[in-house]
């Protein structure tokens, strides 16, 4: 028997890269901004508003999405003259998002009994009921993981980040990484549509 | 190696996180395994269907909130600097923490000639050295002002970076509730965004002895507001 090639979970897109010529517009929009331009820094918003709201939703839950997102935007703007230009806008905004993500999600106190390693884990999820029953789908059976696998997943199989990565955003060792992935996958499996 | 010893390393195979050998020795198993195969499908299929999620933006335009926070407007009029007196009116409605009776050498430090270079700093790569203006400037030289500049820059920064760490350690261990932790977080948002504004502002009139002192004093206003946080911390253990 013939497998195909490993890797697949690895993102094809930089999603922080944009096409030529918008990204000479969004660097002249940060170099805007950091000047005080204030509509410059609008236009920076509106085009990465829906991926730091949909990471804060998906990390951290859709009741403290906005409150999450907005202090990401007011700390981009005071901390603009900290971009170097030697990534793109949008994978800096993106880390500084998850800092404010994490920094919240302890000051929100749900640190406690994050990373599970058992078995238990795949019961936190009720699997998809046989019959009928549609409203669970895949990103809301995301949502209801347990907080430690889903920052994995979404780090991971979502934003790409490696496992040594999201071992130091989180302040675990890459083997919780790679155990806690392979719980949310399991999981998940039992929410895909057949 | 038991089925489900197998069926664990399935999604570091998918990863291609295995070595050369673990992953012939998978792959063997997997052949011969129709359960280890289906799984293996599915958790394909998980990976390719998060991949394939799109990002949504929230329901409400969050704009006009962070525009108010950060001092720009939010439409309708010519963005940029807002005025000096309506930064210093949102600074004192917002900044609740009182200042500290006791101030550290390098808030001493913080005079308006300090703020006057810091403005020449962060705005030129090298700092050209201010034409004199009258009652605005020390009767120190400039090289003797910029070497001690550099100084007090280099302990600023040391000093809010330590008490930066003192408290996200107190964040962390959970010593400041989450409460306290929004209110320092947003003072800290108010403090940053009005020394921004306020370089901006300098970078436009570098010779405002007004513009250098405010620098100054939001710049120590940070350090006595970190003091505090970091000193508060601890005491709630």
């Amino acid at each position: 028997m013939e497998l195909t090639t490993p890797g697949v979970a690895t993102l094809s897109r930089d999603p922080d890269e944009p096409a030529r010529g918008a990204g000479d517009a969004e660097t002249a929009d940060v170099a805007l901004a950091a000047s005080g331009d204030g509509r410059a820094f609008e236009r920076l918003y509106r085009a990465h508003v829906a991926r730091v709201h949909s990471l804060a939703r998906r990390m951290i839950g859709f009741d403290v999405a906005d409150d999450v997102t907005q202090d990401v935007f007011v700390r981009a703007w005071t901390k603009l003259g900290t971009f170097r230009g030697e990534a793109a806008f949008g994978t800096w905004l993106h880390r500084l998002a998850i800092n404010v993500i994490l920094a919240r999600r302890t000051s929100l106190g749900t640190e406690r009994g994050r990373y599970h390693d058992g078995a238990d884990v795949l019961d936190a999820v009720p699997s998809r009921p046989v019959v009928n029953d549609l409203s669970l789908d895949f990103q809301e059976a995301i949502g209801r993981l347990p907080d430690g696998a889903r920052e994995v997943f979404v780090l991971h199989d979502l934003e790409g980040y490696k496992h040594e990565e999201i071992a130091s955003m989180l302040g675990i060792v890459p083997g919780t990484s790679k155990s806690q992935l392979h719980h949310a996958r399991m999981t998940l499996r039992k929410h895909l549509d057949r | 190696m038991t089925r489900d010893q197998w069926t664990d390393r399935l999604s570091e195979y998918l990863d291609g996180d295995l070595g050369i050998a673990e992953r012939a020795a998978l792959e063997a198993h997997v052949a011969s395994c129709p359960a280890c195969e289906a799984i293996l499908a599915e958790l394909r299929r998980v990976v390719a269907r998060a991949q394939a999620i799109d990002d949504q933006p929230p329901t409400t335009d969050l704009w006009p909130a962070i525009a108010q926070q950060i001092g720009v407007s939010s439409g309708g009029e010519p963005h940029g600097v807002v005025s000096l007196a309506a930064r210093r009116a949102r600074r004192r409605l917002s900044f609740t923490v009182p200042q500290l009776a006791a101030a550290a050498a390098v808030l001493l430090l913080l005079g308006s000639g300090g703020a006057y270079l810091t403005l020449q700093r962060g705005t030129s790569p090298v700092p050209p050295l201010p034409a004199p203006i009258a009652g605005a400037r020390t009767g120190r030289g400039p090289t003797t002002t910029l070497v001690g500049w550099e100084k007090t820059r280099a302990k600023y920064d040391v000093a809010v970076a330590e008490l930066e760490s003192a408290l996200e350690q107190g964040r962390k261990s959970g010593r400041l509730d989450s409460a306290t932790v929004r209110v320092l977080d947003q003072s800290l948002v108010t403090i940053d965004s009005a020394i921004v504004q306020a370089r901006r502002a300098l970078a436009a009139d570098p010779g405002s002895v007004y513009l250098n002192q405010h620098l100054a004093d939001t710049m120590r206003r940070k350090l006595e507001l970190l003091r505090r946080a970091s000193a508060f911390a601890p005491a709630r253990t």
